[in-house]
């Protein structure tokens, strides 16, 4: 038996016979290549496990584009699977942003496409598999498909010495029953940059370097809390957009496809360990070492006793500006259904699960406010594509009124933490018309109906 | 156990005269979380039984068994249990009859196993009046699996006197076994069945075995509540013919945890 979302996959593969013609664009020479292909992973010398990557390796390459230039990429599909790479973050037509429900074709088994579009906007951005894994949790995101992706900007977002990309993923999943008597992803193996803590190189510093980390959530699941012992982390931009407020905080959290921009001043020298704040996560491999230029000894951890994060502090403290026209609500109503304790939940928006989760067609150039109104029990990190969003509120309760006097301002997004039983809200301008995916970043929850396609009129 | 059939002493003439229906359980493989103490009471009625007293043994018929279970979470792959038995009877009052500890391991969940498997031994004492073998031991592999709506699990037991009257007679097989199914996320109904074929070194015939079904229905109002209650009946001449049973349990998270934990 097939998903619908298989069948859509299958369909968009017939799709793309029409769409890339052999030789077509065989005349453009591909400023990247990526090669999506089976490989053995070594987290470290105790773990070991088969999965897929880009080129080689997870995380896959580090691309930097200008924004604004265009660039050709060639993907070659190695498996016998079909495959869709998605630019996470970036405002792209439907037919290259990687969402086959959007139109995007799938590059057939061991088959090739050269994707050309121009970046934008510029910031931290992403790459990553947007295919389905179903009960297969060794497939997709679960598997070793994502990369780092940098659109450069005309100017820097702040001055540092040095840059790092991490990438934090969690491996070796099984479904065990959660705590509302469904099945849910857990795994056996966490890490940064596909390395257990310790089985990795060392993040190599020197003393009063100014350190940008460009931190990303690739898990399939699960949201990650993680602080970099003796020091505290400036955070700079979310998602790849600047903060209006850059804040210091003690520990970042990411949720699934999230991402955090943080300076770090390299004052305290020694050896520390830059990892996961829960202690379960952080013994099942999730960290890597700092090493200061001259320093030696077992790397060392502060364990912290809290879990500290709130979007609120980055936002504009003292707005100035005009406030924002008035937006059109959305409202959507999230949901799980119940399929048994062997299961996991299907999800359900407004009622009713993709593909048949619909809402009127959007109105281009309108400002619209997506109000998600969490009923369930699991926290989402909900992801609109090919747009960004700003968020306005935050975690207020189920049916709190819109008071746009005391809304954010100013927090650029395209991934917002929705936690349970409450509400959020973002809005966004409708300006880039076309198919356009909202869904739920978390891979179970997205294969189990939590998506939903909008329209233009 | 006294465990996880009522059948685990025995009630077969050609065996020596005792009783069980203290822990009326098919167990599944998932264990008391660790630093958390899982509360049982079970409640077993014979509303039909055994009506005379054999070889010192009081009858089986309208007693109330109250059992206290206590269950404390060791690591994420081991447990150990601890019961009491007590018995309630018209002319006998309310009697101590006796107690057992079980430790139990299981295949931890990250293994990834196709399903889930377990393994308890179970030690323990009873009072003469109400068994003459008065210590048992049991090994009980667990296997169980959920499938969508559908709940499976087998307890294939196995059992032994250690000092008694069938001291002699080896390892005997009582197995039982579950069939469950999610009406909805709170209500869950099923059948389990519960056996004891006797030695397995002379296994005797049908109607000396102890064969009983029980209808149950499982209510999940809360991850730390468990109610299970059922209505059994014995298919054979050695099995009471009619029990009522119901578990309560109330687990306890004595650990001190932090958001970090």
């Amino acid at each position: 038996m097939i998903s619908r979302r298989d069948f859509l996959e299958r369909s968009a593969l017939i799709a793309l016979a029409g769409r890339f013609p052999s030789g077509a664009q065989a005349e453009v020479t591909p400023d990247y290549t990526l090669e999506i292909a089976d490989t053995t992973l070594e987290l470290s010398p105790r773990h070991r496990l088969r999965t897929t990557v880009y080129n080689g390796a997870a995380p896959g390459p580090v691309l930097r584009f200008r924004e604004g230039r265009a660039v050709t990429i060639e993907v070659t599909n190695r498996t016998e699977r079909a495959e869709i790479v998605h630019w996470h973050g970036l405002f792209l037509p439907t037919d290259v942003d990687g969402a086959m429900e959007e139109g995007t074709p799938m590059i057939p088994p061991r088959g090739t496409a050269r994707l050309t579009f121009t970046p934008r906007p510029a910031g931290f951005r992403w790459y990553h598999t947007h295919t389905s894994a179903m009960q297969d949790l060794t497939r997709a995101q679960y598997g070793g498909q994502h990369g780092f992706l940098l659109i450069e900007p005309s100017a820097d977002p702040g001055r540092y010495d040095r840059e790092f990309f991490l990438a934090l993923h969690d491996w070796s999943g099984y479904l065990a029953a959660n705590e509302d008597g469904a099945m849910n992803p857990s795994y056996a193996v966490s890490t940064i940059n596909g390395k257990v803590l310790g089985a990795g190189e060392p993040l190599r510093v020197k003393p009063s370097e100014r350190v940008l980390l460009h931190v990303l959530n690739s898990s399939p699941t699960e949201v990650h809390w993680v602080a970099l012992a003796g020091h505290a982390l400036q955070v700079i931009a979310l998602d790849g957009n600047a903060v209006p407020t850059p804040q210091t905080v003690p520990m970042l959290r990411l949720a699934p496809g999230e991402r955090v921009c943080a300076r770090v001043q390299m004052n305290n020298p020694g050896v520390w360990i830059l990892g996961e704040v829960r202690k379960h996560v952080h013994a099942a491999g999730m960290g890597i070492v700092v090493e200061y230029a001259g320093a030696s000894g077992t790397p060392r951890w502060q364990q912290p006793s809290k879990l500290l994060w709130s979007y609120e502090p980055f936002a504009e403290q003292h707005p100035a500006s005009e406030p924002p026209p008035e937006a059109t609500p959305i409202p959507l109503l999230i949901e799980s259904r119940f399929r048994g304790h062997g299961s996991m939940e299907a999800w359900l928006i407004n009622g009713k699960s993709y593909p048949d989760t619909s809402v009127t067609p959007l109105e281009s150039g309108r400002r619209y406010r997506l109000q998600f109104i969490n009923r369930s029990t699991d926290d989402h990190p909900l992801h609109l594509h090919r747009h960004s969003f700003e968020v306005r509120t935050v975690g207020a309760a189920i049916g709190s009124p819109f008071a746009p006097e005391t809304a954010l301002r100013g927090l650029k997004k395209d991934v917002v933490l929705v936690d349970a039983r409450t509400q959020t809200e973002v809005e966004f301008v409708a300006d880039n018309p076309g198919a356009t995916l909202m869904h739920c970043h978390q891979q179970n929850h997205m294969d189990l109906g939590f998506m939903l396609l909008l329209r233009y009129a | 156990m006294l465990a996880a059939a009522l059948l685990d002493l025995s009630l077969l003439p050609v065996l020596a005269n005792a009783q069980g229906n203290y822990e009326i359980q098919v167990y599944g493989s998932e264990l008391v979380p660790p630093q958390n103490l899982m509360v049982e009471l079970h409640s077993n009625y014979t509303v039909e039984g055994q009506t005379q007293t054999l070889d010192g043994v009081y009858p089986t018929q309208h007693q109330e068994h109250e059992t206290v279970e206590l269950t404390e979470g060791l690591t994420d792959w081991s447990e150990v249990g601890f019961y009491i038995f007590t018995s309630e009877q018209d002319g006998h009052g309310v009697q101590w009859v006796g107690d057992h500890i079980r430790p139990r391991v299981s295949v931890p969940q990250s293994w990834g196993w196709p399903v889930g498997v377990s393994v308890s031994t179970e030690i323990g004492f009873q009072r003469t009046a109400y068994s003459p073998d008065t210590w048992t031991w049991e090994i009980r592999p667990i296997i169980d699996k959920s499938i969508g709506r559908w709940y499976l699990a087998v307890n294939p037991a196995l059992e032994r006197t250690l000092h008694g009257p069938d001291v002699h007679q080896g390892w005997g097989f009582a197995p039982a076994l579950k069939v469950g199914y999610d009406f909805t996320q709170g209500v869950s109904g099923g059948i389990e069945y519960y056996a004891d074929y006797g030695p397995l070194n002379n296994i005797p015939p049908l109607h000396e075995q102890q064969q009983q079904l029980f209808l149950v229905t499982d209510l999940n109002v809360s991850p730390l509540w468990e109610l299970n209650i059922g209505v059994g009946v014995g298919a054979t001449r050695s099995t009471d013919h009619l029990i009522v049973k119901c578990i309560l349990g109330r687990r306890f998270d004595w650990g001190r945890h932090s958001a970090v934990d």
